[in-house]
């Protein structure tokens, strides 16, 4: 499509790279707290007392009040769509996760559908990003109501969210 | 207190295209400095100070400028070097107009590049997953599922959070994806009249550019912008160096570069966001009002001549425009309909084809203010707007969603 | 300059190896810190300019997720990708631009997060000496260090002066990481040798930390403080690479220090400076740094840290906070600097105070062997 550029031979490639293991990051503490709700099925934001938002998941500061989040408030784990993506469907050597083909693995079936969605669980402020399962991707809109679907083992880890599905 | 009459001398670029192999990135650079020098007419000698930019992270290389200092002429000379990610051109250009307004320095070059092709896998892997990396194995930690990220990779392996806004932007005014098949095309169109851009497609059609497959709804193949090496430099000086070298200097009068909560991405350690629609974006407006009063422009709609706006996606140039106060809420897709926003048209958008025709990324942000700059000086050659240009609007948008500058430039210093 | 420019408001944070906070929070931190110290709130500014790099953070867009974390939400904002002292420099012109009136100035590094030494080979030329993989920072600066006292006459000893004087001054600064009150120059001759005449107590040690100034307009800073501390003189320079550059001297430090000696009317540094902050990464630089910066004649380096003239009680003492040898959080090292230098003017510096400080000196620096500097000279109200 368009133009481009024939390459010229005028130079050679060189070779290098970047370890990405090289960096030790320090994390916070916040999300204990919040996988630590989710094994009661409780989903934890963080209450802001200067503006009265609640985020989920926690989060550290409000950049609005420059103030440390330091409260707490357990929001519903039904919600509202607010954005939605239908992906293409997912064939197997089509798609790369950390190098490994999803559909290889058993993540996706061959073909499957993804829908991740932006959730706004009621009684918090912000968008909490998760994927929408037992549904028509025909159905999905703006403004649908749906609820977590907690998995069957509740471990006290992010993965117990499954996901959501309508209501 | 009285500000500093400053303006843009000189404009340089280069070719733009997805592999530039004929040259390293010190050659690739210098080739726009001294394109801009050129163009200004004058020495590297008389330069100041320069202003520089990238993303580090797509090159591999750190503090670039230290390696290629002298291939810049900028040894034994001052560097500042800025870098904001999407908008690293944008706060680049408008670092150019503050040293130069401080009074501390007369001309001063500022350049911004982008050299993808560097990057062995297609810079993603380096450049655009580190943005969230230390919060993706933080959330590893605590058990995060692999299959959410299958969900990530479909999104954001193609467009990124640049889907979620075109989704929240149809919501919101009604617009169809077939308004972005005419941005999209209007931009290959444009580029074709451009001889630096990248994607070139003279007359392409939305027809055209419907054709092309669904990545992921709502944007096709042909809605993206490519990948691309290049690099963009301007001259900029104070008003008397201004008045003698440049007939039509492009002045600076107003500029800002508020920024929002970061969204999308998480906040950092995996928190989340208080922003619930990424297509708000209040930086970009804040920093337009901002921009607007200080250039003393009071309607953008009538006193705006031309806009250049940073559009990887074609939803970013319809809901911009509406943030940037070109349009009412939700109708800058009608005008498109009509052919207000072609090169002929009463608000002409992009007649360079912009970011989605030519995405260098730390380079399209200065780009932006670059092509503003000579639709006023009237060099902008097949793709100059056939009308008199007062006024010209640069805009640059980047971060995880949160970062915006919007520069306004013109043909006369004052209000 | 345009207008008068002041610093009414500063915070660092404790420099330490490994610091036990996230980079989020450490941000958070000097940020209120600084506005508290100023008296006025986050409302109050006009712009923000942080300093970070992001092979440092191992983030691209690396000011991204601090952003609110430096109280820039919904404020004109920017990220300079070099020494604190830069992102000084950006702020300063923002308010001598008339465009905004109070900044506040943001740096930082967690050393933890990466080796910084590492992240030095990335700054090599890649097409030919990281393919050759000699070099680093500290394999550079001993090449210097060598060039350097070849040509005057310098010796070990002298670098282990340096790093004495500095790490036992450090020893008296509350927010120092490297503290050694009782440090000999047997002691650091005999610390482990890293590149022959390097050895690792004549480097700074890498540390993680932060730190936050504030600056405004004359109009304003009088509003704020009644001890403002002015920017008088300002100047800047980068040279070119390592390998096209005489490393034996730090020529663009020399006209950094020249454009800002012009500013602030210095005609004699020895004399009119009542204190000096260098940011040297090595204890060599120390020396060097004497010469550019017009303390000495070329070569005398040496004759000064002899003396003592640089000491704590000395003439003009350099480094009383204990300098970069005795805390490095890369990024934030300069602004760090300028921080000590202004403590002194208000008197504010504790343990590291010096008496009748008038006017101090500030240096940061970036890049292999300081290819890049930066130099502000700061004065009190009576100056
Ligand atoms: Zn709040």
């Amino acid at each position: 499509m368009g133009y481009l550029k024939d390459e010229r031979p005028t130079t050679i490639g060189v070779e290098g790279g970047w370890n990405l293991g090289a960096y030790h990051y320090k994390g916070s503490r916040l999300l204990e707290e919040y996988v630590a709700g989710l094994k009661h099925k409780k989903l934890t934001g963080s209450f802001c007392p200067g503006c009265a938002r609640v985020i989920v998941p926690p989060r550290n500061l409000c950049g609005r009040c420059h103030r440390k989040m330091d409260g707490r408030k357990t929001v519903s784990d039904r919600g509202t769509i607010t954005c939605f993506v239908v992906s293409p469907p997912i064939y197997k050597g089509k798609l790369k996760v950390l190098g490994m083909d999803p559909v290889e693995i058993g993540l996706v079936k061959d073909g499957q559908v993804v829908i991740p969605v932006f959730v706004k669980f009621d009684g918090s402020d912000s968008n909490t990003d998760t994927v929408l399962l037992n549904a028509d991707p025909k159905d999905v809109h703006i403004g649908m109501r749906v609820k977590v679907v907690w998995a069957k083992e509740l471990q006290g880890s992010l993965a117990d969210v499954e996901g959501v599905e309508p209501i | 207190m009285k500000r500093r009459n400053v303006a843009v001398i000189g404009c340089g670029q280069t070719k733009h295209s997805s592999r530039r192999r004929d040259v390293n990135v010190a050659e690739m650079v210098s080739e726009a400095v001294y394109n801009a020098l050129e163009d200004a007419q004058v020495s590297a000698r008389e330069v100041d100070a320069f202003v520089v930019g990238n993303m580090p992270g797509f090159g591999g290389v750190a503090q670039p400028e230290q390696w290629i200092a002298e291939s810049l002429g900028a040894a034994g000379k001052p560097v500042l070097r800025i870098a904001t990610g999407g908008t690293t051109g944008g706060s680049v250009g408008q670092g150019g107009y503050y040293v130069v307004a401080s009074g501390l320095h007369d001309m001063v070059v500022a350049v911004a590049w982008e050299k993808h092709s560097d990057s062995k896998e297609a810079g993603a892997t380096t450049g655009l997953l580190h943005v969230g990396l230390g919060n993706f194995f933080h959330a590893a930690g605590y058990g995060l599922s692999l299959k959410n990220l299958v969900a990530t990779s479909v999104v954001g392996a193609a467009a990124g959070v640049a889907v979620y806004q075109a989704m929240f932007y149809m919501h919101r005014s009604g617009c169809g994806i077939e308004h972005f098949d005419m941005v999209a095309a209007k931009a290959r169109r444009n580029a074709a009249k451009n001889k630096y851009a990248h994607l070139q497609w003279p007359g392409c059609t939305a027809e055209d550019i419907a054709k092309t497959d669904i990545v992921t709804y709502p944007f096709r193949y042909g809605h993206i912008c490519p990948a691309s090496d290049g690099a963009s430099a301007i001259v900029v000086a104070e008003e008397s160096l201004a008045r003698k070298k440049a007939k039509q200097p492009a002045w600076f009068k107003g500029l800002a570069s508020y920024t929002d909560e970061e969204n999308q991405l998480q906040s950092e350690n995996f928190g989340g966001v208080g922003v619930t629609d990424p297509s708000e974006q209040r930086g970009c407006w804040l920093s337009a009002v901002k921009a607007y009063r200080m250039a003393g422009i009071v309607d953008p709609k009538t006193e705006i001549d031309v806009a250049e706006i940073y559009q990887p996606f074609p939803s970013q140039e319809l809901f911009f425009a509406e943030r940037l106060g070109l349009f009412d809420e939700g109708t800058a897709w009608m005008a498109l309909e009509t052919g207000e926003t072609e090169i002929e048209g009463r608000m002409p958008l992009d007649p360079s084809g912009g970011v989605n025709a030519t995405n260098a990324i730390g380079s399209s942000a200065m780009q932006r203010i670059l092509e503003c700059a000579l639709q006023i000086m009237g060099k902008a050659e097949e793709h100059q707007v056939p009308k008199k240009v007062r006024n010209a609007l640069a805009h640059g948008w980047g971060g995880v969603t949160n970062y915006s500058t919007v520069t306004v430039l013109g043909d006369t210093p004052g209000r | 300059m345009r207008r008068r420019v002041a610093i009414v408001g500063y915070a660092q944070s404790h420099h330490q190896h490994n610091m036990q906070k996230t980079r989020e929070d450490m941000v958070f931190e000097v940020c209120k810190g600084a506005l508290r110290h100023a008296g006025i709130s986050r409302e109050d500014l006009d712009t923000v300019i942080t300093a970070s790099t992001d092979f440092l953070d191992g983030r691209t867009i690396s000011s991204v997720f601090v952003g609110m974390a430096a109280g820039a939400f919904l404020k004109d904002e920017s990220k300079v990708e070099e020494d604190g002292t830069f992102a000084l420099y950006y702020a300063l012109m923002r308010v001598l631009a008339g465009t905004h009136d109070i900044a506040l100035v943001e740096a930082h590094t967690q050393g933890s997060t990466m080796n910084a030494h590492q992240v030095s080979c990335f700054t090599l030329d890649p097409q030919f000496d990281r393919q050759i993989g000699v070099l680093n920072d500290i394999a550079a600066a001993a090449l210097q260090a060598r060039m350097y006292m070849n040509s005057h006459g310098v010796t070990d000893e002298h670098l282990a002066m340096v790093a004495v004087k500095n790490l036992s001054n450090a020893a008296a600064n509350p927010w120092a990481h490297r503290k050694m009150a009782k440090v000999s120059v047997e002691e650091v001759l005999g610390s482990k040798v890293l590149c022959d005449p390097v050895r690792e107590l004549m480097m700074s040690p890498v540390s993680d930390g932060a730190c936050a100034v504030i600056i405004a307009s004359e109009e304003k800073a009088r509003e704020i403080t009644s001890k403002p501390v002015w920017i008088e003189g300002v100047g800047s320079c980068q040279e070119a690479y390592i390998r096209d550059r005489d490393l034996g001297r730090l020529e663009s430090l020399k006209t950094a220090a020249r454009t800002a000696y012009k500013m602030a009317g210095i005609k004699e540094p020895a004399a009119d400076l009542d204190v000096v902050e260098l940011s040297e990464k090595f204890a060599h630089e120390e020396l060097m740094a004497y010469e550019s910066l017009g303390l000495c004649r070329e070569g005398e380096g040496k004759r000064l840290i002899e003396k003592g003239t640089t000491g704590k009680e000395g003439k003009i003492p350099v480094n009383p906070s204990g300098g970069a040898l005795g805390a490095d959080p890369v990024c934030a090292t300069g602004l760090v600097r300028v921080i000590e230098a202004a403590k002194q003017i208000r008197g504010e510096a504790e343990g590291c105070q010096v008496p009748k400080v008038r006017r101090a000196l500030a240096h940061g620096q970036f890049g292999m062997c300081a290819q890049k500097n930066m130099v502000f000279v700061l004065g009190g109200n009576g100056s």
